[in-house]
Parts: structure tokens; sequence; C-alpha cells
């Protein structure tokens, strides 16, 4: 890792202490008596265990697609299985408040890759073309010594995929607009046209368990550690599923909320979400057959990881890119500032750093804090132009404190009826001004978890939109809060 | 048939399936807010269908009609498209909380639009053609088959049929969106 002398950036976790300054106090503090022998083992122990076996780790991303904060097997959901996932949570730490800041595909992808909100990376929606004008986090680790690949969706609007001579392996697709499909996908692996024989997720799984298999050696016979960003269509629809899995939760007992019906998916322009056919109930089910069957190539990744002695020293992240509206304020999809939508599941296992194995984390984590995150971990320095943060300090420590509130974008996405907005979310209130067609929104999280009740125009709202429209103003400017 | 008064034999047709969908669109859009699950689900399962299918279907009843009141071809056309126009018209307005006035009136184009015209074209032939069998077994001296009625029918099928074969509708649907997109950029 590095040492706090190379390390420019105000929030990674190396800039807090060395590995070299705590053995010099440690022994200092052993010389003057102040600890014995025995303890300063067990000191230097514990600070040998904060790095990895090899310099530098090799990391697995791993994207989803639409999924839910809370659809996993250990948030208790009524019957979705992801045992795969599960054993993530497990052998991790699970991000309890994380969220994206711009709920649409390919912003927050490109808010992941960059670490930049997406009014700094430009992709505002899934109009908008990539220019690559903002540096991949992939770009920096290859620099560094990485070998790196993006397998899976890509998904930002252009001129089919971009050129990324960074990556030492691009799997993705531009079939559907980018979306690919579940069966028999159309697919360019670096550059050359491939049909898929699988599956999808398997299909991009086995892409990446190949490269993980892969002889890596400097000239100088060390090891060159790797980074892959698995990128699944799950769960995406339409939703498609293989012949073991399809019809899993047909007899589930389903619980949407109160305020939709059967024919939910065909109102409200909702057939342009993609449910066209069946029953609202029945394409909730097909949602979560798909995450399953995407769960079941993540169990496979992680036996593999585990096969080939790479779990010490591999730090594996899972996130999605927004959650998903399942009539909930009588909504579909994504798009809104409802928590939701807004909320994203976020797993890390970092062996090498993690004391309580299982344990949650209640700092706010943003799909913007996983390109610093990344870096910081690789021990490269994060740019200063990365917005997010590393959230490196509160793996190894649950009671680093963290964000308060962070900013919230969404602009208008043809033909899907939600209109720009801004907002802040704060650690218990949530306001979003809207550019036209509704009035602003401000809930009570503590109060209302539901947000059910808009504050706005009331006597309690007047007490506090002055300081959430300044924070608003202040995060906009590139404040941090 | 005798010709009959226009308000019978265009307006009246038209209103109907307009009141029938505008009372089946409120109620099931409302339903919801009755605080009554039980008829919540009742009135969606009821109106949700009902209004769907007159949105979608209801020229079957409109040019019948208009035909056997004295309607001209070019009124029994028109009064078979003023309904599902009007619920275009409506989904636009709806669109327009979000966006400007070009792109709601480029809404008009979407795929599902563009599926329920085509499918409207094969309701006014089917219907012409039924109209005329019927005449045909009141013992009118009628041609059923027309050339011209035909080759409506078989345009707007087998158009039907393509744009689905793209994909499912996806082909066409990514079509519409880079027309967007080169109208509009991104839109913002």
């Amino acid at each position: 890792m590095s040492t706090k002398e190379t390390i420019d950036d105000s929030n990674g976790f190396n800039s807090l202490l060395s590995r070299r300054d705590m053995l010099k106090y440690l022994g200092m503090a052993t010389a003057s008596g102040v600890l014995n022998l025995s303890l300063l083992k067990e000191l230097q122990a514990l600070t040998l265990a904060t790095q990895p076996k090899e310099i530098r780790p090799n990391i697995i991303f791993i994207l989803s697609d639409n999924c839910r904060w809370d659809h996993l097997g250990f948030k208790k959901h009524p019957f979705i299985q992801t045992p795969g996932l599960d054993r993530l949570a497990c052998e991790g730490v699970v991000f309890e408040n994380a969220f994206n800041t711009t709920s649409l595909c390919s912003p927050s992808r490109a808010s992941i890759l960059t670490g930049t909100y997406a009014h700094t990376h430009g992709v505002k929606n899934n109009h908008t073309a990539w220019t690559g004008s903002k540096t991949t986090f992939l770009e920096y680790l290859k620099q560094a010594g990485y070998d790196t690949a993006f397998i899976g969706k890509w998904h930002m609007p252009g001129k089919g995929l971009p050129e990324m001579p960074f990556l030492d392996q691009f799997v993705s697709y531009t079939y559907r607009e980018g979306q690919g499909s579940y069966f028999d996908c159309p697919m360019l692996v670096n550059g050359k046209p491939v049909q898929a024989q699988n599956y999808i997720t398997r299909e991009v799984t086995d892409y990446a368990i190949a490269f993980m298999q892969r002889k890596r050696m400097n000239p100088d016979g060390s090891k060159r550690p790797f980074c892959i960003y698995l990128s699944h269509r799950s769960a995406h629809p339409p939703y498609k599923t293989p012949a073991d899995i399809k019809g899993m939760y047909a007899n589930a007992k389903v619980d949407l909320p109160p305020e939709v019906d059967a024919w939910f998916s065909k109102a409200e322009g909702n057939v342009f979400q993609g449910i066209m056919t069946s029953s609202y109930e029945n394409q909730y089910r097909k949602y979560c057959e798909v995450i399953t069957v995407m769960d079941r190539d993540i169990q496979r990744l992680l036996d593999k990881i585990e096969a080939l002695g790479l779990r010490e020293n591999t730090l594996v992240i899972y996130a999605s890119d927004n959650g998903m509206l399942w009539g909930e304020h009588r909504m579909h999809g994504i798009r809104e500032a409802y928590e939701e939508s807004l909320r994203v599941p976020f797993i890390v296992r970092c062996p090498w750093l993690i004391r309580d194995p299982g344990g949650r984390r209640s700092q706010m984590a943003l799909n913007i804090d996983v390109a610093p995150t990344i870096l910081d971990l690789a021990g490269i320095p994060v740019p200063k132009d990365m917005e997010g943060i590393s959230l490196a300090p509160s793996l190894g420590n649950a009671d680093v404190p963290g964000r308060n509130a962070f900013l919230v974008e969404f602009w208008k996405y043809f033909p899907e009826n939600t209109p720009t907005y801004v907002g802040v979310r704060t650690q218990t209130h949530k306001y979003v001004d809207f550019e036209k067609g509704r009035i602003p929104w401000l809930f009570d999280l503590t109060a209302d978890p539901r947000e059910r009740i808009n504050l706005y125009n009331t006597p309690e709202a007047n007490k506090l939109l002055p300081e959430l429209k300044s924070m608003l103003k202040g995060l906009q400017e590139g404040k941090r809060y | 048939m005798e010709r009959q008064s226009f308000s019978r034999r265009f307006i009246i047709p038209v209103f109907i399936i307009f009141i029938i969908i505008s009372v089946a669109f409120v109620g099931y859009s409302y339903a919801w807010r009755l605080g009554s699950p039980f008829l919540h689900h009742l009135l969606a399962s009821l109106l949700g269908p009902l209004y769907f299918l007159l949105v979608a279907f209801g020229p079957l009843f409109v040019y019948p009609v208009a035909y056997f009141r004295g309607a001209s071809p070019k009124e029994r056309v028109i009064a078979s498209l003023i309904n599902p126009f009007l619920w275009m018209t409506k989904e636009c307005i709806r669109l327009y909380a979000s966006f400007t006035l070009l792109e709601c009136l480029y809404f008009y184009l979407n795929l599902l639009n563009i599926w329920l015209i085509l499918g409207l074209g094969i309701q006014i032939g089917v219907a012409e053609l039924l109209c005329r069998k019927r005449l045909k077994g009141l013992g009118r001296d009628i041609q059923v088959f027309d050339v011209r009625i035909c080759a409506l029918l078989g345009t707007c099928l087998l158009l039907f049929v393509l744009m689905y074969a793209c994909g499912e509708g996806e082909g066409i649907w990514s079509v519409y969106l880079e027309g967007y997109r080169r109208l509009f950029h991104s839109g913002v």
C-alpha cells in the first residue's frame, strides 16, 4: 500500500495513518514501557492484517441492473433466494444506506466508472453520449499495472462501444440499445462479433472466470493484479429465465403495494418499461427470478475465487446501478427520487481490512464512491476531480463518520414521464425540486420512511427549507456535507 | 340503407364509446383511492380491461353502427379513428408534465401508436367486409370483397407482423429513439 507521503487526497484511508508510522509508534510505546511485548505482538499482527498478502489486491466489481436493495435473501425478502449474495454479505460488510445519485442506467454507470456526479461526467440521461471526458477507474488501474476487463452491459449512448485501449478485455453488446438480451445475445468481444452460447449471466461470468484464470506475470516475475468490472443484464426487462428457474416463484405470495393492480403494467405509459405482457404480479415474479439466476452465477464466481486461492487478496464489491419502484406511489420503474429507486444494494468483501465479516455499515455510500474506494484500496491516489469519497476507512471501522448529505439529480428521459429534478438527501430528510409539472417534495424520512406525506408548503417545511436549499446549492457547487 | 342524420350516424356511435372509455378510465385510475382493496381490485379487473379493449377495438362497434346508419366511407373511417386519436392525445398531454410541446408531438409517432393505427386499419377492413357480407345476406346486390379493402387489410396486417418480428418491436423502437435523438439530441 502507498505510504502517507505519496497520497494527496483528503478522503483516502491511507491519509489517516500509514503502516510504517503505525509500527514506529508501537515500537516507541513498547520501548517507553507503555505497552508490553505480548500486546505489541498482537497489535503488530493487527496492523499487518490490514494489508493484503500481495502489494496490490485483485478487484472484482459486480454490477447488477435495477436490483432493489431489499430484494436479497439476507434482507428477509419474503421469498427471493440469493445464497451467493447472502454469502458475500456474510463474508463482507453491507452498506445499509447506499444510493445512486441519478436514478437511470447510463448516468449512474458513468458515475460508477468516473467517481463523479452526472452533471460533471455529462452522461445526463440514456440519450446522452459517453464522451470519455472523464477518466474511468479502470484506466487508472491499468496505468498502475493492473490487467483490466470490462465484461457485460455497457449501455451508454454513442456510436457503438467506445474505444478503451486500456482494457485487456472488453466484452459487451450494442444489441437493443445496449441492453442485450438474456438468450442468444449478439456480443462484441474485443471488437469482434460473437454469439453468446449461454444465458447471458452465465456467459459473462464465464468470461470473467476465464480472465481470472489467465497467467499474469511481469517480466521480473512479479504477479500482475487484475480488475474485472462485471456488469450483469439482470434484472432489466423483458425478463427471461432459463428453464430450471422459470416459474420458481410462480406460487409465491406477492405482496405488491395496495395502490396497484394486475392492469397497472399497461397503464400510464408503463408498457414502455418493457412490461407489455402478462399481469403486474407475474412480471414481479419474473423480476425476482432473474435476480436469483444472476445470484447463481455470482455464487459460481465466488467459488472460483476460492478455488483459485485468490480470496484473501481479492476485493469484491457488489452493487446495482439503481433501484426499482414496483408500484409504490403508484409508479413503476426507475427515474424517481423515491427511496425505492434511489437506494441500491452495496456489499463489500475485503478480507484484509474488514474485522467484522457479516457486519453492517450505516455510512451513506454512493455510486460515485465506487471509483475512489477501488483506487484507494489498490493503493492508487484518488484523483482530486473525483467527487465521491473512499469508503475504505469505514470498512475497517464501522464508527468512522460518513457524509451527511448528497446531491440527487435527474434529467428528463424521453419518453418516460419524469421531469428534470434536482434535490438533496440528508440523513433525515429529502428535498426535491422539479423543473416542471410537480410541486417540490419534502419528506421527513425518519417520521415518514415511506414518503407518503409531502411536507412542502407546511410550517415545518418553512423551517427546514432554507437550510436544505442552501445545502443543495452547496452540493451543486461541489461542497461536501 | 337509409342515411340517417349526422348526429345518429356519426356523433352518437363515437360518443357512446367515448363515454364508456372515459368512465372506465376515470374509474380505473381512481379505484385505488377508494380505500377498499376489494373494491379497488374489482373495479380494476372490470374497468381496466374495458378501457384498454375499447381504445384498441372500439372501431369494431363504431364502424358497423355508422355503416348501417348510412355514413359515407369517409365518415365511417373518421368516426372509427376519433376515440383512439383522443386517447393518443391524452397520452401526449400526460407527457407534457415532463417534456416540451414538440417532444410531446413526436410522441404521437411512438411504436404503440403505430401498432394501434395498424390495428385500426385491420379492424376497419374487417368491419367493412363483415358489413358487406351482412348486407348481401339481407338480399342487397353488393360485392363483399373489394381490392382496396383487401389491400388495406393485407398491408396493415403485414406491417403489424413485421414490426413485431423486428425484435418483438424493439428494432422499430430503436429507430424511433434514434429519430428522437436526431431531432432533439438528448433532450436536455
